[in-house]
């Protein structure tokens, strides 16, 4: 789950999408925009002479509506957690041949066998991170230690957060000890008057670019992506990130390949090609969140590895999204009319 | 019947050159609309695949108190922006359509250059404006080095800022058609029958000029009711409009349907402000004659 971005470049990726001529050289890649380096698509054609067309999509609703409408004809995808749960139930994903990913072995356990994929029998996981608190420390002198610690009235019209209502009631739901995955109206009635609160005191809601109104200075304290952090941490070491001391929700991006693919060889390939160490310190590179690949990591320098962003500290409490089905429309009708009220 | 025989060769002809302008809006404007009106009757299963199933549910849920309110101040955006660009736009086009030939031509194309740029990167050249460390208040900074930073990005005046800002140019350009075509005899007349400036503006010039002011109207307030880009980005998402709330359904909530009855009563409050310019148009053309 990277961000969910304008419409634009969505529209954009379903006016260039690519048919493939024959099938056999060639891997057709849906994945997430700016989430997957030139550099390592690249290196991957130049070894194997397959060639890689790459389209992306904003967020997993898009790949989602795209995949049950029986659209594209994809050999890889790279859906969220949850949304891997939905295609797997859903019968959208084939499984996957361990013997040819011989570089399963590089990957940390504790990213496999979650509650999206209990077998992992269909997916590999890609990069993962968590939604945490960054702290512009130069304004902000207090500890900050979790969402009741960001939203107080000190801190009035000086916060970002992600622009989606989902993580946003999940917040509430961690400062009231509930769990996250199991929405009823009767929790939401809970959670109402926390977000009621909340939403008075955000001045942005950005899912885009969250990092920006922080550089920006327009505000000191935000609720963003893991990778955002990482990237205004290694732009000044002002920027502190925390993990929520109640939970934090924590996404894992997997690579499985659609029950329909023409050439899950090349996809198998690719796969194993991105578990290697040295192609996946190169996607770290380029974005920081936390890489699973344990052999890769070792090729971190250590100020990559510092940074509390990519690697959190300690053992917090992190939970992954489950699928809520119907459940997102009374979370963003609920969000909608507190956003409005004001 | 030989004047419709006579007819007959030039009328294929004209159907034949209207078939492409026929064709493209069955297949992009009428084939679309009716998968809106379809899918705003239908159901969603749990992965938002739509059912074909009919239910008008989804259109009580449009009626919740929620998306009234939210309605009405998309409509009260979108009509303060419309305002602001009659107010800025028509002494705009009034002086580009009264000035010489030589210049008009120069002057509409500088109406129309910010066009040549993409609108996303507009938008935000308006962010380094206007945000706290922004140039406008490091301008400023410079004459009040004491002053408090102004805080206008993340504001409503902000999101209307940037609405006028983007559909400036569509009010000016058909208020200048209209004052082109002004008949600068009948301004002259009504001068040698005593009206002072001020008279002749409001009962001869505006009049003559209000078809313009209807086209212009239409063409803003209408796209500036369903802006979501601007909202999200100048207005820090805080407060969502209509086009949000529209966006949202199909990107996150995953319910189309929903969002396609949104979209439809969204058709009909256009259809309404259609018709009526239609017939503010047509009156004056009326009165005018």
């Amino acid at each position: 789950m990277k961000s969910s971005r304008l419409l634009f470049p969505a529209l954009l990726a379903l006016v260039v999408s690519v048919v493939p001529a024959h099938a056999g050289a060639e891997l057709n890649l849906f994945g997430w925009s700016e989430y997957v380096p030139q550099s390592v698509l690249d290196g991957f054609t130049k070894e194997t002479g397959i060639k890689v067309n790459f389209e992306t999509y904003a967020s997993n609703e898009e790949l989602l509506s795209k995949l049950v409408a029986g659209g594209g004809s994809y050999d890889l995808v790279q859906p969220s957690d949850y949304a891997a749960e939905v295609m797997i139930r859903q019968k959208l994903l084939a499984p996957l041949d361990p013997a040819l990913l011989p570089n399963l072995k590089n990957l940390a356990p504790e990213f496999r066998h979650r509650a999206h994929d209990p077998a992992g029998a269909y997916t590999v996981p890609y990069m993962s991170g968590t939604v945490g608190i960054v702290v512009n420390t130069e304004k902000v002198k207090i500890p900050v230690k979790g969402y009741g610690d960001v939203f107080s009235a000190a801190f009035k019209d000086r916060i970002v957060v992600l622009n989606d209502t989902r993580e946003i009631v999940t917040w509430a739901l961690y400062t009231l000890h509930r769990p996250i995955n199991t929405i009823t109206p009767e929790c939401l009635a809970a959670a109402r008057p926390v977000v009621a609160e909340w939403v008075k005191l955000v001045k942005v809601f950005d899912s885009d670019s969250p990092k920006t109104a922080l550089l920006n200075g327009d505000v000191d304290i935000g609720i963003v992506w893991s990778g955002e952090a990482a990237i205004l941490w290694k732009e000044n070491k002002k920027f502190q990130y925390v993990i929520p001391a109640e939970g934090a929700h924590q996404f894992i991006d997997v690579l499985a390949i659609p029950a329909n693919a023409k050439n899950r060889e090349a996809a198998h390939k690719f796969i194993d090609y991105i578990l290697r160490p040295e192609v996946s310190v190169l996607i770290s590179e380029a974005f920081p969140y936390t890489n699973p690949n344990l052999a890769a990591r070792k090729l971190l320098s250590p100020a990559q590895l510092a940074n509390p962003a990519s690697y959190p500290p300690g053992s917090p409490k992190l939970e992954t999204f489950r699928d809520i089905g119907k459940a997102a429309a009374d979370i963003d009708r609920l969000v909608t009319d507190l956003k409005s009220a004001r | 019947m030989t004047p419709a025989t006579d007819r007959r060769t030039p009328r294929w002809r004209a159907r034949l050159l209207l078939a492409p302008m026929v064709a493209w809006l069955v297949l992009f404007v009428v084939a679309p609309t009716a998968i809106l009106f379809v899918y705003s009757f239908c159901e969603r299963d749990e992965v938002g695949r739509v059912v074909f199933s009919f239910t008008l549910e989804n259109y009580r849920r449009v009626a919740d108190p929620v998306y009234l309110r939210i309605f009405n101040r998309s409509i009260g955006y979108a009509g303060l922006t419309t305002l602001i660009c009659i107010g800025v736009g028509y002494p705009v086009a009034y002086c580009i359509g009264r000035a010489r030939e030589a210049w008009r031509q120069r002057l509409l194309l500088l109406v129309m250059v910010p066009f040549w740029t993409s609108f996303l990167i507009r938008t935000y050249a308006w962010i380094t404006i206007l945000k706290q460390e922004g140039l406008l208040n490091g301008l400023v900074h410079q004459f009040a080095p004491g002053a408090a930073p102004f805080e206008l990005l993340y504001t409503p005046t902000a999101v209307v800022i940037g609405l006028v800002y983007a559909y400036l140019p569509f009010m000016i350009l058909p208020i200048y058609g209209s004052v082109e075509k002004l008949d600068g005899a009948l301004i002259e007349a009504a001068y040698d029958l005593g009206a002072g400036p001020l008279r002749v503006f409001s009962s001869v010039i505006i009049p003559l000029t209000l078809p313009g002011i209807a086209a212009g109207t239409l063409l803003v307030f209408v796209p500036a009711v369903g802006m979501f880009a601007i909202t999200d980005l100048m207005g820090g998402a805080r407060v969502p409009l209509i086009g949000n709330v529209i966006q949202n359904q199909f990107l996150q909530a995953r319910d189309w349907p929903f969002g396609a009855a949104l979209g439809a009563v969204f058709m009909g409050l256009f259809a309404v402000t259609y018709w009526l310019m239609l017939r503010l148009g047509a009156r004056e053309e009326e009165t005018a004659a």
